[in-house]
């Protein structure tokens, strides 16, 4: 690794209406090095991206690469000075192929005729063998015609990463490159990045796992609330002095699990089928207790949820609620049962974020506080969304503020809520942590533990595995739709659980 | 891993196939295979393949034009004002293009400048349109005996059997097939109207690319509305109105998916055979004309059924939780 | 998370008041221009001519704000008014003539319901194709016929003037306007609405059938319709296959117009009542200072476009002003 740094950034600020986003914020990256960037959600770390790849400008402050001033329009330029970003949604355009994907607005030209140089047409050849070439590199068979939606998660990101590679760039940036991915592509994603490293590219690294960091960064910086906090190599640091940084106090645990005594059987699935997509699952559920469900990216676990509750048909199966036979039609049935879900995805599935708090809780709760002609009685609503508020501690002005304009902890916890609304005795939640900065997600799993405690049944679906062990009684493995597997809290290990689900 | 792309049966193959097969049978069982009956079909079909090529290329980027047929009325009067002004055709044609590239330019300009959607944009523009043929121009724009300097082009034929506005035509989509296949522009109005985040980050200005491709619309707009009006000794403007939906359902037959990012040139002009051969079985089968105005809301729907088919396999696992809240 | 901004209503308010304003000038100047227009009958007649296109309206506003539109029920009134003149004609039994009718509209509302709920093709396009279907429709089952000659009985329900100056069909709208308005506002069904228009999934993942309202809402927007065909008739007393063809573009004015947003989400009954009174003012007064159909036609699509872009333009403001922290 070299000492020189290849790009400087000295005291960025950036404001948007109403609020400072960056406020001087200095970073250093030096050729070969990984170098991550850290810090809750909302600490800036995305809006710095955004202005080293020309998606935003800066209000003041200036960047320098290799020496010289780096100050550009729009990513175009960002990519021509040799900077390529991988970002956190997926850039990709599902309905194109792979091929047009890794080349979309920067396709290799070549002219018309010999004869005719000022035309210049797509140069298909030349791009299938660069792009060959640079799956080769990355170790990965691919079809170059294949078209994307088609695809997996996993190789939706390796294609990502390809396209940033098309632009011969020395400095790559990877925004939460591992959001989406299980442990096992996590691995290879962690192969290619050293490989890369060995190769001389520089990288900034942003994500809220902490673990990852340790793992493939040398050094790291720290923001919060817009602000640059620290700059430090990794090998120097800890994991609870970056928390500290990142939080700006001491977190007392991140999983702050309460010892229920676990009661009878509450509910039992019995050969639950969906075509392709479940098969022939059993499993039950005690009272009071965590049930963990692992498993890889398209296991079948969300499916599992929504299939349970009512979201989506069954083949056949069965499930038995306190030993009675029930079926859940409709999702509202299952509500009425108790039976609850709360989505992985909270903005798309999760809350309407364009209206209030208010509307949001009692979304649920609508049969519940209407007249028969369907008219709401203000009143009550008024009471439920009142001790919701407080009991969740939701941090909002009042019950018609804007769910949008909350923080996305605030909106976890109101997507949350909205579940508690009609007292579920059994609660799904699909990786509530999901893109959850730490102080956020110690807060949920306290949430989480005093649920059970109440002796509500919670089943947490995670592919967060220090979570899986640090909340889970007992886990339930699933594997290509089916069971693979059960594991007791006293005998849960990361290689046990990682062993049944691949 | 192969360099050449491998040739499997797409959805432009299959209806190529079924165009085929259709001509086939009219052929075997009507006189359309005479030379008057290919002559009319060539005719008939040139302006709206022209024009479902402009319209694919708006619904690639997630908008659409409802006034493209209010533009065409335009075009033709510009042309027919001019001829019996005197203009040659070295004038008049480009004058009446330039005329359609504005009109429908301007739609894009306020879809963009004022994020407005499009369909309500060119839907009030329709209006305006209308309303101005009738309240503005003498006589609603009706002129007649155009004579042959405006018939001329319009009523020439190839070999006494291709007329030459199917040859314009042909160039057209050779041209746009081509430009969609091998420029850095046909990408990206798949990237627009793919995902207009991505376009972005892949450094493409989506608003640029809406505003060229009304403009561009406008243009293959103008091409058409000349190709029909040239073949006749006068113009009027109403006769154009509706047409868009002829242009429409042929884009949306061809697959071109109406959720923008996906579809072909080629199938746009399949697709305006295939809306053609349909209305020419149904007069030789006897149907007064308005069954057509059924027919062409039923051919829509189930085109548009069998793209919303495959595009809901894309969303399957979104989609199948919504369908199972029965 | 520094300082919490509360999305104001003043531009809300503002669009109705600016609303409120523009039907108040543009009374004025068709008054000044033509003092008649102030006579109670003449002015009346606003009311009067907007019976059918509010009824639809009230219906269409449903619809927008779920994100949807129709395009058609202009088309949809057509069809329901043949099969009124040609049940009539056939029986000369008006319960049976108006019975079929509001079936009819019933049945076209219902058959876009079912598309647009069940396979999910956008009601852009559904509504475009069915618009032209329901127009062949009528012309088949019209053929070349025109139908008159209703009976006195049909006139007297849609078209009696109470206290000699009120329309009765203004009176219905405003019955159905005070239904529809408090169940938008206050209603499960209007916060549903305008969740769907927002994010369908999240109202979805509420345990909210949502097809079951798409598939009501569209359905009724047809009941409506065939409503609005027999007061139609009792207006014209004759169903000939050119009625309604001006309807689809008023009505659609007439619901943004009063400020409900295609992109779904956001609407106001209440605004798209005073939209349709402007539309009734336009015709009322056009018609008095005896202006074509066309100059109208186009006034209305200027309208449209300038208060969309007005609209947009104000949105904009809303936004910066209470940007995302």
């Amino acid at each position: 690794m070299n000492e020189k740094p290849i790009l400087v950034i000295d005291g960025i600020e950036k404001s948007f209406p109403g609020v400072k986003a960056l406020i001087d914020v200095s970073l250093d990256l030096r050729q070969g090095e990984v170098h991550a960037v850290c810090g809750e959600n909302g600490a800036g770390k995305s809006t710095l991206m955004k202005i080293i790849c020309g998606v935003y400008q800066p209000d003041g402050g200036n960047m320098i690469l290799n020496g010289e001033d780096y100050s550009i329009q729009n990513p175009n330029d960002a990519y021509a000075r040799g900077i390529a970003i991988i970002y956190q949604e997926s850039s990709l355009f599902p309905e194109l192929t792979v091929l047009e994907n890794i080349f979309m607005g920067h396709e290799m030209q070549k002219p018309i005729t010999p004869l005719l140089k000022m035309i210049k047409i797509n140069d298909y050849p030349s791009m299938r063998r660069r792009a060959s070439a640079i799956f080769e590199r990355l170790g990965m068979d691919i079809d170059l015609d294949a078209i994307v939606s088609n695809l997996g998660v996993a190789t939706k990101q390796m294609i990502e990463i390809a396209k940033a590679l098309t632009f011969d760039s020395p400095i790559l940036i990877l925004d939460e490159p591992t959001a989406a991915l299980t442990s096992k592509e996590v691995d290879t994603l962690f192969g290619t990045i050293r490989k890369l490293k060995t190769e001389g590219h520089s990288m900034l690294y942003i994500s809220h796992r902490l673990d990852e960091i340790f793992e493939v960064c040398d050094r790291v910086t720290v923001l919060r609330d817009g602000q640059f906090i620290k700059t430090e190599d990794v090998a120097k640091t800890n994991r609870d002095k970056l928390v500290t940084w990142m939080v700006g106090r001491n977190l007392d645990t991140l999983y702050p699990k309460i010892e229920v005594d676990i009661g009878d059987v509450i509910f039992e699935a019995r050969g639950l089928n969906q075509e392709g997509i479940l098969n022939n699952i059993d499993f039950n559920l005690r009272k009071g207790e965590i049930l963990g469900i692992a498993g890889l990216a398209g296991a079948g676990r969300t499916e599992l949820a929504l299939a349970v509750c009512g979201l989506t048909k069954l083949d056949s199966g069965e499930l038995y609620l306190n030993n009675t036979k029930v079926s859940f039609p409709n999702y509202r049935s299952a509500q009425k049962h108790g039976v609850d879900y709360i989505s992985e995805d909270r903005k798309t599935f999760g809350l309407v974020l364009e209206m209030s708090v208010k509307v949001n809780l009692t979304q649920k709760l609508q049969p519940k506080i209407s007249n028969i002609f369907g008219i709401i009685r203000r009143n009550e609503e008024d009471l439920y969304t009142e001790d919701s508020i407080k009991k969740m501690d939701i941090k909002t002005p009042d019950s018609d503020f804007i769910v949008e304009n909350l923080s996305g902890g605030n909106q976890q916890k109101v997507s949350v809520a909205k579940a508690l609304v009609i007292d579920p005795q059994i609660l799904i939640l699909d990786e509530p942590t999901r893109g959850v900065d730490v102080g956020a997600k110690s807060e949920l799993h306290r949430i989480i533990s005093t649920l059970a405690s109440e002796g509500r049944s919670i089943i947490l679906i995670s592919s967060d595995l220090p979570e899986i062990l640090g909340m889970c009684d007992r886990v339930f493995v699933m594997k290509e739709g089916r069971m693979a597997g059960e594991v007791m809290r006293g005998e849960m290990s990361q290689e046990k659980i990682l062993g049944m689900a691949l | 891993m192969s360099l050449i792309k491998k040739p499997k049966l797409t959805r432009e193959g299959l209806l190529a196939i079924i165009v085929a097969a259709f001509i086939l049978f009219l052929s075997l069982t009507t006189n359309f295979s005479s030379k008057s009956g290919i002559y009319s079909f060539m005719l008939d079909v040139s302006p709206t393949m022209v024009a479902a090529i402009g319209l694919s290329m708006i619904i690639f980027t997630g908008n659409i034009d409802i006034s493209a047929g209010t533009i065409s009325g335009f075009v033709a009067y510009t042309a027919g004002a001019l001829v019996k002004a005197g203009a040659p055709m070295i004038i008049f044609v480009p004058a009446a293009i330039l005329v359609g590239t504005l009109l429908a330019g301007l739609n894009g300009y306020l879809t963009v400048k004022f994020k407005v959607p499009s369909i309500v944009v060119t839907l009030a523009m329709n209006m305006v349109h209308v309303g101005f043929y009738a309240t503005f121009l003498p006589q609603s724009g009706w002129i007649e005996n155009l004579g042959p300097r405006f018939t001329w082009f319009g009523r020439a034929r190839l070999f006494g059997i291709i007329p030459y506005t199917f040859l314009v035509a042909v160039v057209v989509a050779a041209i746009f097939i081509f430009i969609m296949a091998y420029s850095k522009f046909g990408k990206k109005l798949y990237a627009v109207g793919g995902n207009v985040q991505s376009a972005v980050y892949s450094g493409i200005n989506p608003d640029r690319i809406v505003i060229k491709v009304f403009f561009i619309e406008g243009f293959l707009i103008g091409i058409s509305a000349l190709l029909r009006a040239l073949t006749r000794n006068e113009v009027m403007p109403s006769m154009f109105i509706g047409r868009e939906l002829f242009f429409i359902s042929a884009a949306l037959v061809g697959g071109v998916s109406i959720f923008g990012g996906s579809g072909k040139i080629t199938g746009a002009v399949l697709g305006a055979m295939f809306v053609y051969l349909i209305t020419i079985a149904m007069i030789y089968l006897g149907f007064q004309d308005y069954y057509q105005f059924a027919l062409q809301g039923i051919i829509i729907l189930i085109a548009v059924f069998i793209t919303v088919a495959d595009f809901s396999n894309w969303k399957k696992k979104r989609l199948k939780a919504s369908e199972g809240a029965v | 998370m520094s300082t919490f901004k509360k999305k104001s209503f003043t531009s809300y308010l503002s669009h109705q008041t600016i609303l409120v304003i523009a039907l108040f000038v543009v009374v004025m100047i068709f008054g000044i221009i033509e003092p008649v227009f102030f006579k109670p009958r003449v002015f009346f007649d606003v009311f009067a001519i907007v019976g059918e296109i509010g009824l639809m309206a009230l219906g269409l506003t449903f619809v927008i704000t779920t994100g949807g539109i129709d395009l058609g029920v202009g088309y949809n009134l057509q069809m329901s008014g043949i099969v009124f003149g040609l049940t009539w004609a056939t029986t000369q039994n008006l319960a049976l003539a108006i019975a079929f009718t509001l079936v009819t509209g019933t049945l076209g509302g219902f058959f876009n319901g079912l598309i647009i709920s069940r396979t999910r093709i956008p009601s852009l396009v559904t509504t475009l194709a069915t618009m032209y279907l329901y127009r062949g429709l009528s012309m088949i089952i019209a053929g070349s016929n025109n139908y008159a000659g209703f009976p006195d009985v049909l006139q007297k329900i849609s078209t009696t003037r109470l206290f000699g100056f009120l329309p009765v069909q203004f009176i219905y709208l405003l019955v159905l306007f005070f239904i529809l308005d408090f169940i938008y506002e206050r209603g499960v069904l209007g916060r549903n609405l305008k969740g769907m228009g927002f994010n369908e999934n999240a109202v979805i993942y509420s345990g909210v059938n949502t097809k079951k309202i798409l598939l009501g809402i569209y359905t009724f927007l047809g009941l409506l319709c065939g409503m609005a065909a027999i007061v139609y008739l009792g207006r014209f007393s004759a169903a000939k296959t050119s009625m309604g063809d001006n309807m689809n573009f008023e009505v659609i004015t007439a619901v943004l117009l009063g400020g409900t947003s295609t992109m779904g989400g956001i609407g106001s009954m209440r605004g798209t009542l005073i939209g349709i009174i402007i539309i009734g003012v336009l015709k009322k007064g056009f018609s008095l200072l005896n202006f074509s159909g066309n100059i109208y036609n186009f006034t209305l699509g200027l309208i449209l476009i300038l208060s969309l872009l007005l609209f947009s333009v104000m949105e904009e403001k809303k936004k910066v002003s209470s940007r995302k922290i």
